[in-house]
């Protein structure tokens, strides 16, 4: 039975959109599987690692009764890829194997029944619905997710916070050493949802958002969240867990107000840690009236040292800091101008783009 | 080969009971016990010799101590004091030797080959020793003399309370091959019951066992018990030493149940080891936690951190975190305890950033 003929590239992109998440090794061999779905004229695939599931909708025509099967992701996508650009595919079902045809190339693949395919249950509870271009989440994310934890302990600091209040989306991730806050309006009135997303999911969405006005529509209950945009599904689980409370340690602005070209500082910072210990990556700044330099030094004492024209008339100050947290916010955030603002060196510092109060960033001193 | 060393090891004599029997003339000759209460499933911390006629002995619990002796008299302990006493003891021995390492609020090695007393003999050092513990704080210690710790440790308790024993260099051979296997150092009733399995009944049987048979069942222990079998250690006393590690534990009266309440119970715990690590200026690269539950199995789990930290919030959210891979909560728990390990002082600190204040 044919399944869909059609080109390859109308095939492999919203293949290429869900295999992402398809984890390597696992304990369940359909997972290394794509669902493939033809119904309502449609085709769909669709993976999960059971904590995600993706589905996205081809935009051809394949008409036909209602029939879906499970194939091997990886060698699907690696056939695909492999054919010539523009080739003529055709997916037939056959005897429990699925028979790809292209020219003159034929590949014939075992599938398992989609029955057995696992499927996320459907939300609970009280659901957050709102809508927002895609440029804009794109955007959102870009500003806090580098600062997520990774395989930390503190399981619920290896994903996102995600908060719903006041006609508002806010965003933060924190590492316990560094967090990054980012906020944006939005239009409906919602019932309040602060939810964990998990650290793939975030990273999976990142990679999937297009730099497009096209809406991403965000359903956000207390057990998942959705995200529809294109013809992208995506569906999260949610990291079960208290996040900690961000607010504690987002300061009010301190007196000492630093005022820096982002650019100019990114490649002083860049040239700077080549000489920081790889290990420790610590870099000291210290500032004096419209000064700032930033010096580094390794285990074999080998020392970097930059001075910068600044915008500074606080307290003389010397401070240490892990290069990588400094650099991971200038790398993120767009502005040209960067403000960073300090108490002393064994407080927090806030780093801010100015007239923009949608961002902050907390990064606390390192003893070096 | 070094010239012989003189060690001494001084253990108290039932020292918390018998700091309360000084303090107290109404507890004087009758069997103590210092712990909790029977009721609140307290255990025995010490137990006074008159108590110990009756089978009282100290880690049993209160509720057992009781059944064995109905009229032992129960006294809560009070840190604060047995502390002070340590210390004086702990000041009449630094008055013979610098070399002096507590091992805990009752118990010492000092290496006395060199000493600030001039005196060759150390019998002599340890009856001093002794004679002047009476005399300062009216309390009894029971000391071991040896060539070395291993063996000044089995001598202390050879003969107690109030005993002294020499095992002068010549006598170790006999004092060895009247030994069971557990004064083994390290050698505590699990291992002695592998040992005894293939056929390792005295200390001298370790010399001839094979040792391929020896390293499979004790794994790594099995070289240092060859050595200790021929009475040879070399450790040395080492004066301040280093905190190893710092920790605290509750049994609780009533088995916890309730997963937010072994929860805050962990919480609990954490800053106090954090303050604990605070006050000695050290950071733990380790977080361990330790559960036990209803039915006495022990479970204990370990994360070590990118940095070594001291911050009460980040011990209290790694000892948090480690609850999840325990059945705590999904099964009654009896004692909770957090610890922290891999210290290390300020100086030793790698350089790290900060924690951000979260708080609690």
């Amino acid at each position: 039975m044919e399944l869909v003929k059609a080109k390859r590239d109308d095939l492999l992109a919203p293949l290429a959109a869900v295999s992402g998440i398809i984890e390597r090794r696992h304990t369940l061999p359909i997972l290394s599987n794509v669902l493939i779905e033809r119904s309502d004229g449609c085709l769909s695939f669709l993976a999960t690692d059971i904590e995600i599931q993706i589905s996205a909708r081809s935009s051809l025509d394949a008409s036909g009764a209602a029939h879906a099967v499970t194939v091997g992701a990886r060698k699907l996508l690696d056939i695909l890829r492999a054919l010539p650009e523009g080739a003529e595919v055709s997916l037939n079902l056959q005897d429990k194997r699925l028979l790809l045809k292209a020219g003159r190339s034929r590949f014939s693949l075992q599938t398992l029944p989609a029955e057995d395919f696992p499927r996320l249950a459907k939300p609970a509870g009280e659901i957050a619905r709102f809508a927002l271009p895609q440029r804009a989440l794109r955007r959102l994310l870009g500003l806090v997710q580098y600062a997520m934890a990774q395989q930390d302990i503190r399981y619920y600091l290896n994903g996102l916070l995600m908060v719903v209040e006041d006609r508002q989306l806010k965003l933060v991730a924190t590492d316990g050493h560094r967090l990054a806050y980012a906020t944006m309006q939005l239009d409906a009135e919602l019932p309040r949802q602060e939810v964990i997303i998990p650290r793939k999911t975030v990273l999976e969405l990142s990679k999937l958002l297009a730099e497009s006005d096209e809406e991403v529509r965000v359903e956000v209950s207390s057990t998942q969240a959705g995200f529809q945009f294109g013809t992208v599904e995506l569906v999260s689980k949610l990291v079960d867990g208290k996040f900690p409370d961000y607010t504690r340690v987002i300061p009010k602005e301190h007196k000492n107000r630093l005022q820096i070209d982002r650019e100019a500082l990114r490649q002083a910072l860049q040239r700077a840690a080549i000489l920081s210990n790889e290990k420790f990556r610590g870099i000291r700044w210290v500032l004096t009236d419209n000064n700032l330099k930033i010096v580094s030094s390794n285990a074999e004492q080998e020392e970097a040292n930059e001075e910068l024209e600044v915008q500074y008339s606080g307290d003389g100050l010397d401070i240490g800091f892990n290069v990588t947290y400094l650099l991971d916010v200038l790398n993120n955030v767009s502005g040209s101008v960067v403000e960073a603002s300090f108490a002393d060196a064994a407080s927090s510092t806030l780093i801010c783009v100015p007239g923009e109060k949608e961002f902050k960033y907390v990064v606390m001193p390192m003893r070096i | 080969m070094d010239a012989p060393r003189r060690i001494i090891h001084i253990d108290m004599d039932a020292f918390y009971a018998s700091v309360e029997q000084r303090d107290d003339p109404s507890l004087r000759g009758r069997p103590l016990a210092v712990g909790g209460s029977p009721q609140s499933r307290g255990v025995v911390a010490a137990a006074s010799y008159e108590a110990r006629v009756f089978g009282v002995r100290s880690a049993m619990p209160m509720s057992q101590a009781v059944r064995l002796c109905p009229d032992l008299a129960i006294v809560r302990p009070d840190f604060a004091r047995y502390r002070a006493a340590s210390q004086q003891v702990m000041a009449i021995l630094r008055s013979c030797t610098p070399l002096v390492e507590p091992l805990s609020l009752d118990e010492a090695y000092l290496d006395v080959t060199d000493n600030l007393w001039s005196e060759p003999l150390a019998t002599t050092v340890a009856k001093q020793l002794k004679a002047r513990i009476r005399e300062k704080l009216q309390l009894t210690a029971s000391a071991g003399v040896a060539p070395n710790k291993f063996l000044a440790k089995i001598a202390s308790g050879w003969r107690k309370p109030d005993g002294l024993t020499v095992i002068a260099p010549e006598r170790v051979e006999r004092f060895l091959r009247q030994l069971p296997v557990e004064a083994l150092w390290g050698v505590g009733p699990v291992t002695a019951k592998k040992l005894r399995a293939i056929g390792i009944e005295r200390l001298v049987d370790v010399r001839s066992a094979d040792a391929a048979l020896l390293h499979r069942t004790v794994g790594s222990l099995a070289e240092w018990l060859k050595r200790l079998s021929v009475g040879d250690d070399p450790r040395r006393v080492q004066p301040d030493r280093p905190w190893k590690s710092i920790s605290g534990e509750t049994t609780y009266a009533e088995d916890l149940e309730d997963a937010q309440e072994i929860r805050s119970e962990i919480e609990r715990l954490a800053q106090r080891v954090a303050a604990s690590l605070e006050k000695k200026k050290l950071s733990a690269r380790t977080v361990t936690i330790k559960v036990r539950y209803a039915d006495f199995s022990t479970v204990t789990r370990s994360y070590t951190g990118t940095a070594p930290t001291r911050a009460d919030g980040e011990i209290a959210a790694q000892a948090v975190a480690l609850l999840e891979r325990t059945e705590a909560g999904r099964r009654p728990v009896r004692l909770l305890g957090v610890g922290a390990h891999g210290l290390v002082s300020d100086e030793e600190l790698p350089p790290a950033p900060e924690s951000l204040p979260f708080g609690p």
